[in-house]
């Protein structure tokens, strides 16, 4: 009945995240060695990232009844973890400090409306919940229970789509468009009340196909709903910290006259 | 007025967060799920829960930064707070657990006193706070010192 993942995809995410993690941790470095500033906070935040996601697929909490099991997964892989490595700024980390034929490559690739079109956070929201609810709502569930590849195509999507949400929300790495802030709230907002409902409702009904028990259910639909609640109040508190950070940019701009007299233009903000 | 809303702000998101913790998670009067629950109510729910999250966050931001800009009223803001936890209440108690009948204040036990003791503290809030702000509309400005914005340029 557990649908623990394939054994060599719980590997490659280990080795990958590793990997990753060592990555980032060089390119910092040689930022730092060369005289320009990186805090180590993103350091910690990009590999605690990495831990909670090793820890999403190794899944140990093997013990926990199944839905649960499968919940706390969710939450490590869809949510916490996509949210601790947004926060690390890999992309902006990325964009200093590849070789010069790959960032171009990349600043193309973050100024092209095609490519970015998946973060707009509405896109993104519709990615992420929007999934959530086929795979609770519909038989995808029960189906990919009996197939590893499913199941692993499910959670990739489930990593990507939160990491893209986060990525879209937060909006700390540059790419084309820095969406409002009334616009990312609003996001916030609706996919917040979209997975407090959907949440909600596996209380009383689960998912399609399947049978947990009843106690399995009740404590699987709590975890998701306050383990929900908790990164949604992360990603508001970033959001609102960034707005605070740039109203005080612009008093300061308005206060204190520029070199030379003039008022520091608003060239950049 | 940011005083305001950031006041009205931080009591909805402080009014939500007293009543998931007492009532929920505390007391357990009130349940995570009611079987009777419609989907509006669910829907309604969902929204009101992560709406009140978001407005803790902005109001407390909001607070944060009117005080740096030196324009806090103290009275507007305590009358905000007290609009936005009567406001949150009273539509907790009237419309989310009458209307769309989400769940109880309690249950097995006659639910009319509790209801109206619930609503009724939710009016005396709203007063409340509708008084402080008819008070501090009337006085002109708060003491002088408050008047002059204190010293945008001196954060950081």
């Amino acid at each position: 009945m557990t649908s623990a993942l394939p054994a060599p995809f719980t590997a490659a995410v280990t080795t990958a995240t590793v990997l990753g993690c060592l990555a980032y941790l060089a390119a910092a470095a040689r930022l730092r060695a060369r005289g320009d500033a990186w805090p180590y906070g993103r350091d910690a935040l990009f590999c605690a990232g990495g831990a909670v996601l090793v820890a999403g697929v190794a899944e140990p909490w093997g013990a926990a009844p199944p839905f649960t099991a499968h919940m706390l997964t969710h939450l490590c892989v869809g949510m916490l973890a996509p949210l601790l490595l947004v926060l690390g700024r890999p992309l902006t980390l990325l964009l200093r400090t590849a070789p010069v034929p790959l960032r171009r490559g990349l600043v193309a690739l973050t100024r092209s409306r095609w490519a970015t079109a998946p973060a707009l956070p509405p896109v993104a929201a519709l990615l992420d919940f929007g999934g959530l609810w086929l795979l609770y709502r519909t038989p995808l569930l029960s189906v990919s229970h009996h197939s590893p590849w499913l199941n692993t195509l499910v959670h990739v999507h489930i990593l990507l789509a939160g990491v893209l949400f986060s990525f879209g929300v937060l909006a700390l790495d540059p790419i084309r468009h820095r969406p409002g802030y009334g616009l990312r709230a609003a996001v916030l907002l609706i996919g917040g009340t979209a997975h407090a409902v959907l949440a909600k409702s596996l209380y009383a009904a689960g998912p399609p196909g399947m049978s947990f028990g009843t106690a399995d259910l009740h404590l699987a639909s709590q975890v998701m709903y306050y383990g929900g609640d908790a990164v949604e109040l992360a990603l508001a508190a970033v959001v609102a910290l960034q707005w605070y950070r740039s109203e005080g940019r612009a008093l300061r701009r308005a206060g204190r006259p520029g070199p030379g007299g003039a008022p520091a233009a608003a060239t950049r903000r | 007025m940011r005083s305001v809303l950031s006041g009205v702000l931080t009591g909805i998101g402080t009014a939500a967060f007293i009543d998931e913790t007492v009532f929920h998670q505390l007391l357990h009067w009130h349940h995570f799920y009611d079987k009777s629950t419609t989907d509006v109510g669910l829907v309604s729910d969902g929204l009101f829960h992560a709406g009140s999250w978001l407005a803790m966050v902005a109001g407390l931001v909001l607070y944060a930064d009117v005080r740096r800009r030196g324009t806090l009223v103290p009275r507007k803001w305590w009358g905000g707070l007290f609009l936005g936890l009567g406001g949150f209440q009273l539509y907790d108690g009237t419309f989310q657990h009458k209307g769309l009948g989400i769940h109880q204040i309690r249950y097995g036990v006659d639910l009319a006193p509790y209801d109206w003791t619930w609503n009724g503290i939710a009016v005396l809030l709203l007063v409340t706070g509708a008084l402080l702000l008819v008070r501090a509309s009337r006085t002109p400005r708060p003491a002088a010192p408050r008047t002059e914005p204190r010293t945008p340029t001196r954060t950081r």
